[in-house]
């Protein structure tokens, strides 16, 4: 029991850990509230998952070079309608917490409506990559849900360690920690927000392509991630990475244990109050600096 | 400059005066429609607008709007209170959620205060989703103004919401406006003066409350039907974008993006889609191209204008 519970966490948490990520980091680096986050996650997953539908239909190709190609076309769109918003939008507003909240929000809104204008609103099922279910210390998890997670995570991890050691990371940590003292230290700030803001939409676009053959994929999956994220980063910290992985799997698990024994509403009013219970004693959340 | 200050006056009371006037014809003209759900939505604004003058964004408004809404709803079809004490009630209902909110919330700044507004705004549409006794997930149906009243509710919510922006006006002006000013370029050194910070922003967000709650009383008796879904994070979301697309600098702002993003509305609304991308797109083309909203827009022809003037002079 305690395993099958772990392993639940660890394949909700994966995924949010990874959303997360993305939304922590942008804030960190450009005390942005990016609204739109979840919906590069959405329009990642939906490209993906109609491409994958088209290709296996059109061409006799192999499965996996369906998945792989649908997934690198879904990442180079994303990434390019990324970088379009951060050019011709945020870019203006970095440091402005309303300003550029209510920009994503336009930002938000217009990729929705074009994402269901597109593609329809009409939720898409993807068949699973890997078939078979997969046992561990007893507990049970299909193979693919397994293959997902472990990708999710090591994301996570390749992106924690790139910001560790690279260049370009330590560049990302030093504007977050003091974007004035960054500058001073000859950092380019303008060029490290871009390159953040671009991670973060890359990051959001892999947790989109991997949740396609998880559930039923509609334009509207960007915005319960998103309300889950805030309430990761408030537990973990805003703009903290470790924060983030910590929120992320205890979200997961409350999740996991609430949603067994009772009913997922129930869960998210728990979370809820959990934030709002965090929030009073702990307000700058666990990693989180007073602001 | 006490010129144009009583010119500004004097233009203000007429147009309210032609506003309230225009809305005498009656709930069957369409434009009159419009023009209330522009008045309610205005004060939806100045009550965002007014927590902004603390440097906080209250993206729960909704929320508020919603227990104003519920409250008199709730009053005027089960209980039979009449309307005017119902809508009151429903205002100081508003209006103590959010002193008690504010109480527990505006201990955090900034972006916390901001998230936390919006997890609060959740669990109240989650909560009211779970409690039948207010309807549950079907909300409150059947709600109406008496039908005496009826022919003559556009002009009670006209005169209630210009009430509302000029009070709301009023109090920026006041000494209030003017602590809410320096608690928001530096709250610690208003705090070393000996000013209960806490209590101000506490203040502050139980006016807006106060204001918005009535405008959610007037609203629930205007649709006629209520529900959770209606009160979402969405609404704050939206009263925010009115306030920063007309310009945050004075109320009128407010009111300005209020009016013109409810007629972009109604021109979107009968396309699905197209609505969501038209109405995403003035928001993003606004920020972009008018970072001070359209009062900045006015102000840069003004300046041009006098500038001509200055130029004609010479």
């Amino acid at each position: 029991m305690l395993a099958q519970l772990l392993i639940n966490t660890l394949q909700i948490g994966a995924l949010y850990v990874l959303f997360s990520l993305g939304f922590t980091l942008v804030f960190g680096v450009m005390k942005v509230i990016n609204m739109a986050h979840g919906e590069f996650f959405a329009a990642a997953a939906v490209v993906t998952s109609f491409l994958v539908g088209l290709m296996t239909m059109q061409l006799a190709l192999p499965s996996w070079l369906v998945y792989l190609a649908a997934s690198i076309i879904a990442a180079i769109v994303v990434c390019i309608i990324g970088a379009l918003v951060y050019l011709f939008g945020i870019r203006f507003y970095i440091k402005d917490l309303v300003g550029s909240f209510i920009l994503s929000v336009g930002v938000l809104l217009v990729i929705q409506g074009a994402v269901l204008q597109g593609f329809g609103g009409a939720p898409r099922i993807v068949p699973p990559i890997f078939d078979g279910t997969t046992e561990i210390f007893g507990a049970r998890i299909t193979t693919n849900r397994l293959v997902i997670s472990l990708a999710a995570l090591l994301i996570t991890f390749a992106t924690y360690l790139a910001l560790q050691a690279t260049r370009w990371g330590k560049a990302l940590r030093a504007v977050a920690e003091d974007a004035e003292a960054a500058t001073l230290q000859g950092i380019p700030r303008r060029r490290v927000s871009f390159v953040g803001f671009m991670i973060a939409t890359l990051l959001a676009a892999l947790a989109g392509i991997l949740t396609i053959s998880l559930a039923p994929i509609t334009p509207a999956i960007g915005e319960e991630y998103l309300i889950k994220s805030f309430i990761i980063v408030i537990i973990g910290g805003l703009g903290s990475i470790p924060g983030a992985v910590i929120g992320g799997f205890s979200i997961a698990l409350i999740e996991s244990v609430v949603g067994a024994y009772w009913d997922p509403s129930i869960a998210t009013i728990v979370m809820f109050a959990l934030v709002i219970a965090f929030l009073i004693f702990r307000p700058q959340g666990i990693f989180g600096r007073a602001a | 400059m006490r010129l144009e200050r009583l010119t500004a006056g004097v233009v203000t009371a007429a147009l309210i005066a032609a506003l309230i006037a225009f809305s005498s014809l009656g709930p069957k003209n369409y434009a009159v429609v419009v023009l209330v759900w522009i008045a309610i939505n205005a004060v939806l604004a100045a009550g965002v607008r007014f927590v902004m003058l603390i440097g906080e964004v209250n993206i729960a408004a909704g929320t508020f709007f919603g227990i104003g809404a519920y409250a008199a709803a709730l009053l005027t079809t089960r209980t039979g209170v009449p309307l005017p004490l119902a809508l009151l009630a429903g205002a100081l209902a508003a209006m103590a959620a959010g002193a008690f909110v504010g109480w527990v919330t505006l201990r955090t700044k900034g972006a916390y205060f901001f998230l936390i507004m919006f997890s609060f705004a959740e669990i109240m549409r989650l909560a009211a989703t779970q409690t039948l006794a207010i309807g549950g997930n079907d909300g409150i149906i059947g709600i109406f103004p008496p039908r005496e009243l009826a022919p003559w509710f556009p002009t009670v919510i006209v005169v209630v919401c210009s009430g509302c922006l000029v009070a709301l006006w009023a109090a920026e002006r006041s000494i209030l406006g003017k602590l809410f000013a320096a608690i928001r370029s530096n709250d610690r050194i208003v705090q070393t003066v000996g000013i209960n910070v806490l209590g101000l922003k506490i203040t502050c967000l139980a006016l807006a409350s106060l204001v918005t709650g009535l405008a959610g009383g007037l609203q629930a008796h205007l649709n006629g039907v209520i529900g959770p879904n209606d009160f979402t994070v969405a609404l704050g979301v939206y009263a925010l974008a009115y306030s920063k697309i007309g310009g945050e600098a004075h109320v009128i702002g407010a009111v300005m993006g209020a009016a013109f993003l409810t007629i972009v509305g109604q021109y979107t609304a009968g396309f699905n889609n197209l609505e969501l991308i038209l109405f995403g797109g003035a928001i993003v083309l606004t920020m972009v191209l008018f970072p001070r909203g359209l009062l900045g827009l006015v102000w840069v022809l003004q300046s041009a204008s006098s500038a001509d003037r200055r130029a004609r002079v010479r």
